[in-house]
């Protein structure tokens, strides 16, 4: 019998290790896809190396930060990293330069300055695209958190790996049922928030 | 001469590394590592690919249940990989059953998807010509709507590609063998040489895969994107 406490106390490490992880990506993603804004050098890189690397397993991305950084909290929190970022750059960058050049002339033309076009024009338009990519990220954090319990991040991964090493299922299901309440929790959470902040975006489909 | 000896000492230090990635590879029997790998990733994506396929044409022709099924599927996708592989445990016991059979429901949605947008989304025009040509509705959808729909259905393919080899991978946890079994053993035992050598060819693996899959993309894009 896992008792009580000990899911709850797993669940609550993990909660904290996806959303340290989530929070980062993103304040790291989205200055990076401005800066790809700028340059073609950096939009190339970036594009090229996120899709590269998201073909990449996750098992493999996990096993060869082991060597770099060791075991424990950090090497799981940059081994998730790399995985998250990719999503989001690629959708920011590419929800950013998506935009009809045409809006961004007339927005010069009324004399906006390069910032106040970045903030209500490219990036209002950008929304959509951001908000899928930061699900979709949010969506991967939670699945590979669980694989880092592996290198010893802790969170629901553990009592999965615990159970499976002692052949015990009812340990098995303690991690993985809210596991899977926090997927769908997180899905239909954002979904709800996307409608909420983007009325427009459901307006037509309706 | 010196540069004779630098040559020299280069190649030798080229041949070390070398001779230690084959002693690496050789203890680890990776080849037969990749063979199962390969396997179980072939039989999870032809398989997909049939389901996902015939899902896609299916919701087609039944437009009322399209947007439902579709939904399920996108469920069956937010589950974490791992408690989607334990949960078909007590099921079908431990192996590559559990591996191929969480492959193919990942893969499923991707493919189901783009089909069913790819057949839907067929310009109007190309329709109307069939039907005044006198094309029945059957060699409509697999005359005209099913290979305007290739590329977008090979874009669904690589999806599932890359979702299938992280499942793949993951097999090792739950005795699968593969190359994820490697990088247990590497993990666990801490022997760097094997996490990295495993790591990449993994990884090499993977984009390799990835790169055949978007070069047929292309070539269909090209091939059937008149419109």
């Amino acid at each position: 019998m896992v008792s009580i406490e000990v899911i709850m106390g797993n669940t609550y490490d993990h909660l904290i290790l996806i959303s340290i992880t989530l929070v980062a990506s993103i304040a790291i993603s989205i200055p990076l896809a401005f800066a790809s804004l700028y340059s073609r050098f950096i939009a190339n890189f970036v594009i090229r190396f996120a899709n590269l690397a998201q073909a990449v397993p996750s098992l493999a991305v996990i096993a060869i930060v082991v060597p770099l950084l060791g075991i424990g909290f950090t090497p799981a929190l940059v081994a998730i990293l790399l995985r998250a970022l990719l999503p989001i750059i690629k959708n920011t960058y590419i929800g950013l330069s998506n935009i009809d050049p045409a809006l961004v002339d007339y927005a010069r033309g009324v004399g906006m300055s390069e910032w106040q076009i970045h903030r209500y024009i490219r990036l209002p338009n950008a929304y959509p695209a951001i908000f899928a990519g930061i699900k979709f990220a949010a969506i991967l954090v939670n699945s590979v958190a669980i694989l880092t319990a592996y290198i010893g991040s802790g969170g629901l991964g553990e009592l999965i790996f615990e159970g499976l090493i002692s052949f015990n299922n009812e340990k098995i299901f303690a991690g993985a049922i809210p596991a899977i309440l926090i997927a769908l929790i997180i899905d239909v959470g954002f979904t709800a928030l996307e409608k909420r902040l983007m009325p427009f975006k459901y307006k037509n489909t309706d | 001469m010196i540069s004779d000896i630098v040559v020299f000492g280069i190649q030798q230090e080229g041949f070390a590394y070398i001779s230690q990635i084959l002693s690496v590879w050789e203890s680890n029997d990776l080849t037969l590592r990749t063979i199962e790998h390969l396997y179980m990733f072939g039989i999870a994506i032809i398989a997909a690919s049939i389901f996902g396929i015939l899902i896609g044409i299916f919701l087609f022709m039944n437009h009322r249940i399209a947007n439902p099924g579709l939904n399920t599927l996108n469920v069956v996708e937010t589950i974490p990989d791992i408690p989607l592989l334990v949960f078909l445990l007590p099921i079908v016991g431990l192996g590559t059953a559990p591996t191929i059979i969480a492959s193919v429901l990942y893969s499923i949605l991707p493919i189901a998807r783009n089909t069913y947008t790819g057949l839907t989304g067929v310009d109007k025009g190309y329709i109307d010509v069939a039907q005044a040509m006198g094309l029945s509705k059957r060699e409509i959808l697999l005359k005209i709507r099913l290979p305007m729909a290739l590329p977008l259905i090979a874009g669904g393919l690589r999806i599932a590609l890359v979702f299938s080899m992280g499942i793949v991978t993951l097999g090792g946890l739950i005795a699968a063998g593969g190359l994820g079994a490697s990088l247990i053993v590497g993990i666990q035992l801490y022997e760097v040489d094997t996490i990295l050598v495993a790591g990449f060819w993994t990884g090499f693996l993977a984009v390799f895969f990835d790169g055949i899959a978007e070069s047929i993309e292309k070539w269909l894009q090209r091939r059937y994107a008149s419109w």
